[in-house]
């Protein structure tokens, strides 16, 4: 079974985004020069690459952005913003800014001396301390000359883990830590990878959602979709079991639950494609719609079916 | 061949659900199915034939998948001074564009080009699939056929991807019209007919006797070529309908399963790549076949991947025609559109 199709045509594209179309209240904003009252609370005004922004004299340059002929012009398409008198792009489609407190999702590439280095999506690797992780045999407990020698038995290269951003190195590189029951290693499920932009911060990023799937939404665009584990099951509940905790193993998982977990993921593939920012409610909603629909899995990847899925959501998105 | 990194635990994920009954795969597929192959030819305007291909990235993605770029430019080549040989050439080349492999390192991208690169020359340049149309005069002059093509995403199944681009942008390529010239010396040849005794070799010989209308013998002393002002941009390629396609048989015994994702890739232990030709119609050539992986097989299950690689890759290039006939059409259109808005 193959299927050969076009590129979606620019031509076709241009025609009807020939001329930009805004909401009401940006359209009023685009014909006037910009002054220092552009820059109001509530109104997101869009950029392009090469497009000036504003005058340097009473403006600066932030990021996303560079000065020639005395004018402030973004150098990324994406959102103006400004701080007094710092003017900044805030790209939309970008690798992951992280933030201290953020919930990650990455994947180790490096054992290094008392330290990992992890993907997280970021512009440099991630490090992970062996002090910022949960040891075994209790959490308070000082870490050991046997612990540098058996690091890999916690992490080995290509395992993927939940963390948190715990702080910066004077590099930029941001430093991780596992330091409660939540965090640590994924098993049972799949990855999936969108653009960071659209992981909305959430009251919690531990999704669970009624079809026996777990969802942990990275902020760094990396979403673990995976099988529903009880909270009474939880590994670490009662002492801390290491080796629940650094298991390799998968549990048993039914085809039932192997199917939603595919649907999930098709789902999430298919809104990041149309550009929908996630949180736990869209996809609640998508993955009714689509079970409603009664279709098979790999529906889900054809053009229409995902059009159809997203114009579904039309009311969601934008509450 | 490259693997990107997966854990144990995902690696086991992969497999037990491709082993399950009925097997799953992570995006929903069966184990045959390929993912939406968008293909467009004709993107390069300075080539003489060019395709542009990605396998598996949504309609309105922005990136995603893997994305291949395949260009083909023809060169004159001196057949006498020795750089050429007579009836031409083809020289096939891969390059891997760094931002597609982000994880290695240069010396391992250069191995990974130079594996790619070898898999197609081997392929395309074989005789046995030589067009017979590069000649520009014999013994003189000849077309050297670069076969440029560039990886600038991989996201799975980068062989296949890599044939499908080559076979459509070899589809695409036009050789120019050309037209011997000679250059008439009669005194000179008069002389040397008269020596022609004296002399042990000498092409000019065969020079006719006849009238000077006669061109069919000119070839022979034609010194060089123009290209005459036509209407199109030249003749396709000779025998194009025998490029060979390669299919990629994911080994994971007791299944194997056909065009697999960057993740699947890393969790099987072999690939078996096999490049068919269909030079006539039920008629299929196994061009050329490779294992790579630290698995072992048996000869009889060699033999069944065979036939039931045969079997998918005439599903792929009776796709892969219908498309290519498809885009000849369209640009055909596009190109007469053009012509009447002038």
């Amino acid at each position: 079974m193959i299927s050969f199709a076009s590129f979606p045509s620019t031509s076709e594209a241009s025609a009807s985004y020939a001329q930009a179309r805004h909401p009401p209240e940006v359209e009023e904003e685009l014909g006037m020069d910009l002054d220092e009252d552009d820059f109001d609370e509530g109104v997101q005004r869009l950029t392009v690459p090469g497009e000036p922004i504003t005058s340097s004299h009473a403006f600066m340059r932030g990021h996303g952005t560079f000065v020639d002929n005395e004018e402030v012009i973004a150098s990324v398409a994406g959102t103006v913003e400004r701080v007094n008198k710092l003017i900044t792009v805030r790209a939309v489609r970008s690798r992951y800014n992280p933030e201290v407190g953020d919930l990650v999702v990455g994947r180790i590439t490096e054992v290094q001396p008392r330290r990992w280095k992890v993907d997280a999506n970021s512009r440099q690797d991630a490090v992970l301390m062996l002090s910022s992780v949960n040891l075994p045999g209790g959490v308070q407990r000082r870490k050991l000359e046997s612990d540098e020698l058996q690091m890999r038995t916690f992490f080995e290269e290509g395992d993927l883990l939940v963390a948190e951003v715990q702080a910066f190195f004077s590099d930029g590189a941001m430093s991780l830590h596992t330091r409660s029951l939540r965090y640590g290693k994924l098993r049972n499920g799949q990855l999936v990878s969108v653009p960071p932009i659209l992981i909305r911060r959430l009251k919690s990023h531990f999704v669970a959602l009624p079809c026996g799937v777990d969802l942990i939404l990275g902020l760094n665009g990396y979403i673990w979709v995976s099988k529903h584990v009880k909270e009474s099951e939880q590994e670490g509940e009662e002492g801390f079991d290491a080796e629940a905790v650094y298991s390799n193993r998968n549990d048993v998982i039914d085809d039932a639950t192997r199917i939603a977990i595919s649907r999930v993921s098709n789902i999430i593939k298919v809104l990041a494609a149309h550009f929908v920012p996630l949180t736990d409610t869209v996809l609640l909603e998508a993955y009714e719609w689509v079970v409603d629909q009664e279709s098979h899995v790999k529906d889900l990847l054809h053009d229409e079916f995902g059009e159809h899925l997203v114009a579904s959501l039309g009311v969601g998105i934008r509450q | 061949m490259t693997s990107a990194l997966v854990s144990k635990a995902e690696r086991a994920y992969i497999q037990a659900s491709l082993q399950a009954t009925p097997p799953l795969r992570g995006d929903g597929r069966g184990l045959l199915d390929f993912r939406t192959v968008f293909l467009e030819t004709g993107v390069a305007p300075l080539a003489n034939g060019s395709a542009r291909l990605n396998i598996g990235k949504m309609a309105h993605e922005g990136g995603g998948g893997t994305e291949i770029l395949a260009a083909t430019k023809l060169e004159v080549e001196d057949v006498e001074t020795g750089d050429g040989v007579d009836g031409g050439r083809i020289v096939c080349s891969v390059s891997c564009s760094p931002s597609a492999y982000s994880h290695l390192s240069s010396n391992a991208l250069d191995e990974l080009q130079y594996d790619l690169t070898v898999i197609l020359q081997q392929t395309i340049a074989h005789p046995s699939l030589h067009p017979q149309n590069l000649t520009i005069i014999p013994r003189k002059k000849s077309w050297l056929l670069n076969l440029d093509v560039l990886i600038l995403a991989d996201s799975g199944n980068v062989v296949d991807a890599v044939f499908m681009a080559a076979r459509a942008a070899l589809w695409d390529t036009k050789v120019p019209r050309t037209r011997a010239v000679e250059y008439h010396a009669p005194e000179e040849i008069q002389t040397m007919r008269d020596s022609a005794g004296a002399m042990d070799i000498d092409q000019r010989e065969a020079i006719p006797q006849a009238s000077g209308f006669d061109t069919r013998e000119m070839v022979r002393t034609a010194a060089d070529f123009e290209l005459p002002d036509y209407w199109d941009e030249g003749e396709v390629l000779n025998g194009r309908e025998r490029w060979p396609l390669c299919v990629t048989l994911n080994l994971l015994p007791p299944t194997h399963f056909l065009d697999a994702t960057l993740s699947e890739e890393a969790s099987v232990p072999s690939r078996m790549h096999l490049a068919f030709s269909f030079g006539k119609p039920n008629a299929s050539k196994l061009q050329s076949m490779r294992l790579s992986g630290p698995g072992e097989l048996d000869l009889s299950q060699i033999k069944a991947y065979i036939a039931d690689g045969e079997k998918y890759a005439c599903d792929l290039f009776n796709a892969l025609e219908a498309k290519l006939r498809d885009e000849d059409a369209r640009r055909n259109v596009k190109a007469r559109n053009k012509f009447a808005l002038r």
